[in-house]
């Protein structure tokens, strides 16, 4: 049995691993344009800053591919013939016959749509070659762990389309480093592009189109205190910048905004991830209209328009470029790393023929560090659930925190929590349990998480009693009915 | 105060005397120039009695004290947000300065011991059996006074063995012992750079407890030798042709070559935990008491992102990620509680803890619990 496995990042090499467990003697493939090795995504914002080197973020020892015999192949995949079953490479490379497919190609980022966003001096943060670009436009190259393995060894076998090209680097243009980078967009990769540019000693602008940062998922008083916190470290936070143009002679020099011209010798966009399927184009999948590939419970893809279920194609997607059912019944991806490894595991099942093996969405949870404030979410937080209100408390003490509980009614549906850490996994099970505001409270230490010795968070009796407000700014317009548990 | 910043660690690879180059080389070259002076020749005595020491040991306890004093100043300024870092090396400084430095100074001039034998009075608490191999050999605990010689036997038989069992080894490695205080301080500056691979951890196992089993075995041939009244006899080994006492060259290589040598000595080039990882028997010892006891890094499921930040920063090179990733809460016999891997984590997967007990717990909190 041939297996091929598009993308080498968690949810691909979770897949390849589950495979190789129970079949030690099947082909297994790996196809990935941007790595040699398996890497954390989530710890490139180290890499560039110097506290973990390029070995550090590989949570597998590199011989893993040869110990567990998995073929690797870097190209990038330019088609699939889903009748001849075969994956088209780039570079003129011989197509790669399958049995059995796994799409894990994750998301790339999103261009930026204003004229100037192809200018050197312009680019992401996403890929290791976006890092590779910003480490060179800052420090001159690489630091001690040395640049990314062989980063440009796909270059044979790509096309320009790719996200994992390289961008060019304004720095002779410049004379230097930049001295006033810019970074646009207001979310988690902009706040860690801003953290990495203030480590490098400089003094980053954030543009965010929004009132606040990250609307998503904080709500205004939340936002002002991660705000402020940048502000504190060197970042200049201007919020409500629509940004227009980027302007300048043979290399970015100016961001054009709503509000007025900046001058800007380096720029991040960081306004967001797609699913990186663009190769997909044309091969009869159903993608969503976010470009997701649409799969079912047990993670397969299917033919556009086809009924579901009716053919079975060989084809899992699993990780950013599937498109899931969430709760509340619409297709999306799960843009999350531990989500990405359970998917891989439940496309692992269908790639050895077991039928049974589904994924369900569950809570949403996740937890992020924003600057050095961390953010604690669970349940439904910003979503505009139905006779919505939340219970808000600010500790100012020898620990600052805040405390948001979300409630249905009288049941409590969500929690947002900055500045402590939370068991999730306690604050989930409440959800479950239909517990009340009152009961939370009385409870909250059984969910604290924080190193030993900190002081635990107490809620003065005034605080308790306070009344909650109506329902915190969502981008959902219209109200979500509470879900069924 | 924030709870969890960590400024002070996002350039550590960028800069050279912390990330293997020509600067760190240096530093390690003078740290082996020091020690094979230290342990070698003479040269530190006449400085010492300048200064009003009674030997050079004291001038290398007060030089040690001042290396502490200025690590733990750089290793506040970067995780010194955080209380139980706060704590730790406090107590480290105290036990340094008190019961390393300044008691075992004037103990002898308090008890009014004659000068021959102010050797019996100057008591290091904080320096257990089989840390302190001397300690228990039946000459000195028949020299000393009778309240030091039961303290000796207490510290290494109850007392450690209990703490061990209730608070795991991080009591003593990470908050008492001089060498985890010297590596927290001194050392922190490079504790990333451990090794972490599968190799080191294979090699740290069977010498940790090679070393633990001479230091045992020749306490116990000391003790045949003197109710055998042999001697030395059973108490030697041929090495280099020559008869030595186990004694004398198990000061030389364990005490000398590894503790000093090789275990300060390459802190810039292996980290600072280099002689507790792989050579210190009382590590080995109380390990073993870790792992029956109710110490635990409790891992918070599914929210890990495999950064690596804990087991980079892991001193002892435990791959931290993997138990986390894996979502086990788990209890290693290396592990010194030195509270990195949940200082630096930045999705606060990990917490220290002392577990009512294991098993309680795990149905408690329907955690998976492995221990490897």
């Amino acid at each position: 049995m041939r297996i091929v496995i598009i993308g080498n990042g968690v949810a691909g090499m979770e897949a390849a691993l589950a495979v190789r467990q129970r079949e030690p003697a099947w082909e297994i493939t790996l196809v990935s344009e941007e790595s040699d090795h398996f890497f954390s995504r989530t710890a490139l914002m180290w890499v560039m800053s110097g506290q973990l080197s390029h070995r550090c973020i590989e949570p597998l020892e590199r011989d893993v591919y040869e110990r567990m015999g998995f073929h690797r192949v870097r190209a990038r995949a330019v088609g699939l013939d889903l009748e001849a079953r075969r994956v088209h490479l780039a570079g003129g490379l011989e197509p790669l016959p399958y049995d059995r497919l796994l799409i894990a190609c994750g998301s790339r980022p999103r261009p930026g749509p204003w004229p100037g966003s192809d200018l050197p001096g312009v680019g992401h943060f996403v890929t290791h070659q976006d890092l590779a670009w910003l480490e060179e436009e800052v420090h001159g190259g690489p630091s001690h762990g040395g640049p990314p393995p062989r980063p440009r060894a796909h270059l044979e076998a790509t096309s320009d389309e790719s996200p994992y090209r390289f961008r060019p680097v304004a720095r002779a243009e410049r004379g230097g480093p930049p001295t006033r980078p810019a970074v646009i967009g207001g979310g988690l990769i902009g706040i860690e592009a801003a953290e990495v540019l203030h480590a490098a000693g400089l003094r980053p602008r954030f543009f965010i189109r929004e009132e606040w940062f990250w609307p998503m998922a904080l709500d205004h008083a939340e936002s002002r205190w991660i705000a402020e916190r940048m502000r504190e470290h060197g970042v200049d936070v201007d919020l409500e910048h629509d940004v227009e143009a980027l302007e300048g002679d043979g290399r970015v020099e100016r961001v054009l905004t709503s509000e007025g011209e900046y001058d800007a010798d380096l720029v991040v966009v960081a306004i967001g991830v797609v699913p990186n399927t663009g190769w997909l184009a044309g091969a009869g999948l159903e993608l969503d209209r976010r470009g997701g590939l649409v799969v079912d419970a047990h993670l397969r893809a299917q033919r556009a328009g086809a009924e579901n279920g009716s053919e079975d194609l060989g084809v899992f997607a699993a990780g950013d470029c599937a498109s899931v059912r969430w709760f509340h019944g619409e297709h999306m991806p799960e843009q999350l790393w531990y989500t990405a490894r359970d998917q891989g595991r439940v496309a692992a099942r269908g790639l050895l023929g077991d039928g049974t093996a589904t994924y369900a969405r569950g809570h949403w949870y996740n937890s992020a560090k924003l600057f050095d404030i961390e953010y604690t979410t669970a349940g439904l937080v910003n979503m505009n659930v139905e006779g919505e209100r939340n219970w808000f408390f600010e500790e100012r003490g020898p620990v600052r925190s805040t405390t948001r509980v979300v409630l249905a009614g009288e049941r409590v549906v969500g929690f947002n929590l900055l500045g402590r850490r939370w068991d999730h996994t306690v604050l989930l099970r409440w959800i479950e349990e239909h517990r009340s505001l009152a009961w939370v409270l009385d409870h909250l230490a059984e969910a604290a998480f924080d190193t030993e010795f900190v002081p635990p968070l107490v809620v003065p009796q005034g605080a308790r009693e306070r009344a909650p407000t109506g329902p915190a700014p969502s981008a959902l317009p219209e109200p979500l009915a509470p879900p069924a548990v | 105060m924030d709870l969890q910043g960590q400024n002070g660690l996002m350039t550590t690879f960028r800069e050279g005397w912390r990330s293997r180059k020509a600067s760190a080389w240096l530093i390690a070259l003078a740290l082996l120039a020091f020690y094979t002076d230290l342990y070698f020749f003479d040269h530190l005595t006449e400085p010492a009695k300048a200064l009003g020491l009674r030997s050079k040991w004291f001038l290398y306890s007060a030089l040690y004290s001042v290396a502490m004093i200025g690590g733990a100043v750089y290793y506040l300024r970067r995780h010194g947000n955080a209380r139980y870092n706060r704590y730790r090396i406090a107590t480290n400084l105290g036990v340094q300065l008190v019961l390393a430095f300044l008691l075992p100074f004037v103990m002898p001039l308090l008890a009014g011991a004659p000068e021959d034998d102010y050797w019996k009075y100057e008591y290091f608490a904080a320096s257990i059996w089989p840390l302190d191999h001397y300690k228990l050999h039946p000459s000195i605990l028949r020299a000393v006074p009778l309240v030091l010689a039961l303290t000796t036997v207490a510290l290494a038989f109850l007392v450690a063995p209990l703490l061990g069992f209730f608070f795991g080894k991080r009591w003593y490695c990470s908050w008492v012992c001089g060498c985890g205080g010297l590596a927290n301080t001194f050392g922190d500056p490079w504790r990333h750079l451990t090794a972490t691979s599968t190799a080191s951890w294979k090699f740290e196992k069977v010498a940790v407890h090679s070393v633990m089993f001479l230091a045992i075995v020749s306490t116990l041939l000391l003790f045949v030798d003197a109710f055998a009244d042999t001697g030395e006899t059973f108490h030697a080994v041929i090495a280099g042709g020559e008869w030595w006492s186990m004694k004398s060259l198990y000061g030389y290589v364990v005490g000398a070559l590894l503790a000093g040598l090789v275990g300060v000595g390459f802190y810039p080039l292996f980290g600072p935990r280099v002689w507790c990882r792989n050579f210190c028997p009382m590590a080995a010892l109380l390990g073993l008491t870790q792992k029956l006891g109710r110490f635990r890094i409790r891992v918070k499921p599914d929210m890990c992102i495999s950064c690596g930040n804990c087991t980079t920063y892991c001193e002892m090179g435990i791959d931290v990620r993997s138990y986390a990733q894996s979502n086990e809460s788990f209890t290693r016999a290396a592990c010194v509680g030195c509270g990195m891997c949940a200082h630096v984590c930045p999705r606060g997967v990990l917490k220290l803890e002392n577990a009512p007990t294991l098993q309680e717990d795990k149905a408690r909190q329907r955690l998976p619990v492995v221990n490897l």
